[in-house]
């Protein structure tokens, strides 16, 4: 079995799920109509080319790029390196994120531009670039994970007092829409290359994670600062979802296929940059590994474009009608569930995601397995989705009912868990909100909110991102706390012989 | 330690399959008599020239070590290449080292010294080359010009007591990777020597290469 063979299989078991799903409900309330379900078939087909290739591309290009980054800016041993190349990295690999943009150009819409996109986009760059040096500092000086994010974590609540509702909802979805496909795997690359090189390997072991936590906090503070120093009008509510008509099976594939691969392009020239220049100054790689990478990044924008050729064609338009019609049935119960399936099967299919779990094996050379962080991140994006559901059902239910208290409850367990599983979880928080839940379960959402009466599709549709994020940060750690217990248990009995 | 456990040598199982079977073949090892195990990651690499310009000639692999008394290791053996079918491409290798003294087990209590182990037939032996991190790949290039098949390469780190620094405020241990070559006796001298070479091992701080004989291989071609 080659390495092809084997990614087709792994991406085929966490794409099918999903697919099952649709096609169910396209079976039983909601019919989709046969050319849209043909066309999401085609797309799941898609989906899953593209992800297998992508995953390729990664393992070969991106991963070691980061390590090897991660490894020879440590190694330099001056703090100013470290903290200029943090700054530098953090700043380009947040910009060229496409998520970002997006938010920009919703948040200037509902501001009446009183934020540019531009502005937004720098100051939520420079802040992610700032907390990228910070968490190598942390990691460098042996700063306690659990410690550096409680302080950050009280920043973001205390900056969030003068910050209006609306905006807090933004400003903690832009930190998942900053911690894209890209970003996501060489964030937790350089952070698994600094730490790596510690000497003692429990250390090292639960250091390589929670890099990508922290530079997400970075996005969180630059909105609300942002919208602190410019105020904000009141909120309009312009947002409207088309819901699809197209009955041409291939035409939609065709029409997205070049906003994919430009878009692609766009994440992956930071990185390919940051690369051709690392080579020259500090990596002076052999030609075979020079050109492995390279080829590592073909992969990495062949498999791209493919995936988000398939996602943006239909899953949008298959989430929003799905969204539209289940809300049409007017069955809360329903909804609510439907809402936890679709969390749950989707976030399988987040690119991000498998290389995390990737990772986290590597790491721990096996001993957490990839399967039971799946488990759990599913179960938490399926309870914040649930949860999103009941926040557009019920009036009164504002965002920070479940913001505040989920991130106590959040930074407390970080405690008393294996710190390990601190940093693999709030990892997990930013890995969760990619591509597929920005599309399919975004458009989901302002489907259901479209059809609830009373539900604004802008206000209700910022903030599932935020719960994304958060529920699997207590999912995760509550893993890591059966871990713990079972380990104990394991230690203490005599063996069966 | 007095236990009745047949004195027996010790030897050491490998086995290396694709990621995700180690724990299978554990447990499956433990109905037969094995106590224990450990699990290593690492990736396999073949020799395959269309793979390789694809860059997919690289699988993730586990590797089991298990260790056992000698006259378990013909039943264990038997019964994993029932179950799991080595002797079929791409389904793993296994093979086993004589090794002179295990501790922390119950099962063996045999001294080496006062027996003579039964000299077989070396048919195969087992490379290991360490070298610094990122080398590993040229090791099995200059392995394979010499007739090697293919090789495992382990991720591990730390070293000689001159290589240990201080970074910030972290200790630091250099990064390395030791391959594993299975080849059969009569290439390992020119698989070594072509290393040797190549990779300027004796040259201080370059790397170290160690030989093993093989008692029983399976699954190789």
């Amino acid at each position: 079995m080659n390495v092809f063979t084997e990614k087709i299989r792994e991406v085929l078991f966490s794409v099918l799920p999903v697919t099952l799903i649709v096609f169910i409900f396209n079976l039983t309330v909601t019919p989709l109509g046969f050319p849209l379900l043909l066309r999401f078939l085609l797309a799941a087909l898609l989906v899953i080319i593209g992800l297998a290739i992508f995953l390729i591309g990664v393992d070969l290009a991106v991963t070691p790029l980061g390590t090897l980054t991660g490894e020879n800016i440590t190694k330099k041993n001056k703090l100013w390196i470290l903290l200029l190349a943090g700054v530098i990295l953090g700043f380009f690999i947040s910009i060229a994120e496409p998520g970002l943009l997006v938010l920009a150009n919703q948040v200037a819409l509902v501001t009446a531009g009183h934020v540019s996109s531009t502005g937004l986009v720098i100051v939520v760059s420079v802040g992610l670039g700032l907390l990228m040096a910070f968490g190598f500092v942390r990691i460098v000086y042996n700063v306690p994970l659990n410690k550096t994010l409680t302080v950050l974590y009280i920043l973001a609540f205390v900056l969030a007092l003068p910050t209006r509702p609306e905006f807090l909802a933004i400003a903690f979805d832009a930190s998942g829409a900053t911690t894209g496909v890209m970003a996501v795997p060489f964030i937790i690359a350089l952070g698994v290359g600094v730490s790596a090189l510690k000497k003692d390997s429990t250390a090292s072991e639960k250091d390589s994670f929670g890099l990508v936590a922290i530079t997400s906090v970075g996005a969180i503070l630059g909105v609300q600062l942002m919208s602190v120093f410019a105020g904000s009008k009141e909120l309009g509510d312009s947002l409207h979802v088309a819901l699809s008509t197209e009955t041409s099976l291939i035409l939609p594939f065709l029409e997205a296929l070049p906003g994919a691969l430009r878009e692609t392009v766009f994440v992956l020239l930071p990185l390919i940059v940051i690369f051709l220049t690392l080579q020259q100054i500090m990596f002076k790689l052999n030609k075979k590994a020079f050109r492995r990478i390279l080829k590592g990044f073909i992969y990495t924008l062949v498999g791209l474009a493919v995936f988000f050729t398939g996602v943006n064609a239909v899953f949008m338009d298959a989430g929003s009608m799905v969204g539209y019609k289940i809300a049409g049935t007017g069955n809360n119960f329903l909804i609510v569930v439907t809402g936890f399936f679709l969390g749950f099967t989707t976030i399988l299919a987040e690119p991000a995601v498998h290389v995390l779990t990737h990772q986290i094996e590597d790491v721990t050379s096996g001993y957490v397995k990839g399967k039971a962080v799946l488990g759990a991140l599913a179960l938490g994006v399926g309870i914040a989705v649930a949860m999103s559901m009941l926040r557009i059902l019920i009036p009164g239910f504002q965002l920070w009912h479940f913001l505040l208290p989920g991130y106590i409850i959040a930074i407390g367990m970080s405690y008393f868990v294996p710190q390990l599983f601190v940093g693999i979880a709030f990892d997990a928080g930013g890995v969760a909100t990619g591509p597929i839940t920005a599309t399919f379960i975004l458009a989901f959402t302002q489907g259901v909110a479209e059809a609830v009466e009373g539900a604004s599709v802008l206000i209700d549709g910022f903030g599932m991102i935020a719960a994304v994020a958060l529920m699997p940060i207590i999912t995760l750690q509550l893993l890591g706390l059966i871990f713990q217990i079972k380990t104990k248990k394991g230690g203490l009995e005599p063996d069966e012989e | 330690m007095k236990s009745n456990a047949a004195c027996s040598l010790p030897e050491l199982i490998v086995v290396i399959v694709n990621f995700g079977m180690g724990s299978k073949i554990i447990r499956h090892a433990k109905r037969h008599g094995i106590t224990g195990a450990t699990v290593l990651l690492g990736k396999g690499i073949v020799k395959k020239p269309l793979l390789e310009f694809l860059e997919l000639h690289e699988t993730r692999k586990e590797i089991v070590l298990m260790g056992t008394a000698a006259d378990k290791v013909e039943p264990v053996m038997a019964s994993l290449m029932e179950k799991f079918q080595f002797e079929k491409p791409h389904h793993g290798i296994a093979f086993s080292i004589p090794i002179n003294k295990i501790l922390g087990t119950k099962l063996i209590a045999c001294d080496q010294a006062q027996e003579e182990r039964e000299v077989e037939d070396v048919v195969y032996q087992a490379i290991f080359v360490i070298v610094d991190k990122g080398n590993a790949e040229l090791v099995i290039d200059a392995a394979q010009k010499a007739g090697a098949r293919g090789g495992t390469i382990i991720n591990a780190r730390g070293s000689g007591i001159h290589e240990t620094a201080k970074l910030f405020a972290m200790e630091i241990e250099p990064e390395k990777e030791i391959v594993l070559i299975i080849a059969e006796k009569q290439l390992t001298d020119a698989i070594t020597a072509a290393v040797r070479q190549d990779l300027e091992i004796d040259k201080p701080g370059k790397g170290i290469i160690f030989v093993q004989d093989i008692s029983k291989a399976y699954g190789l071609r």
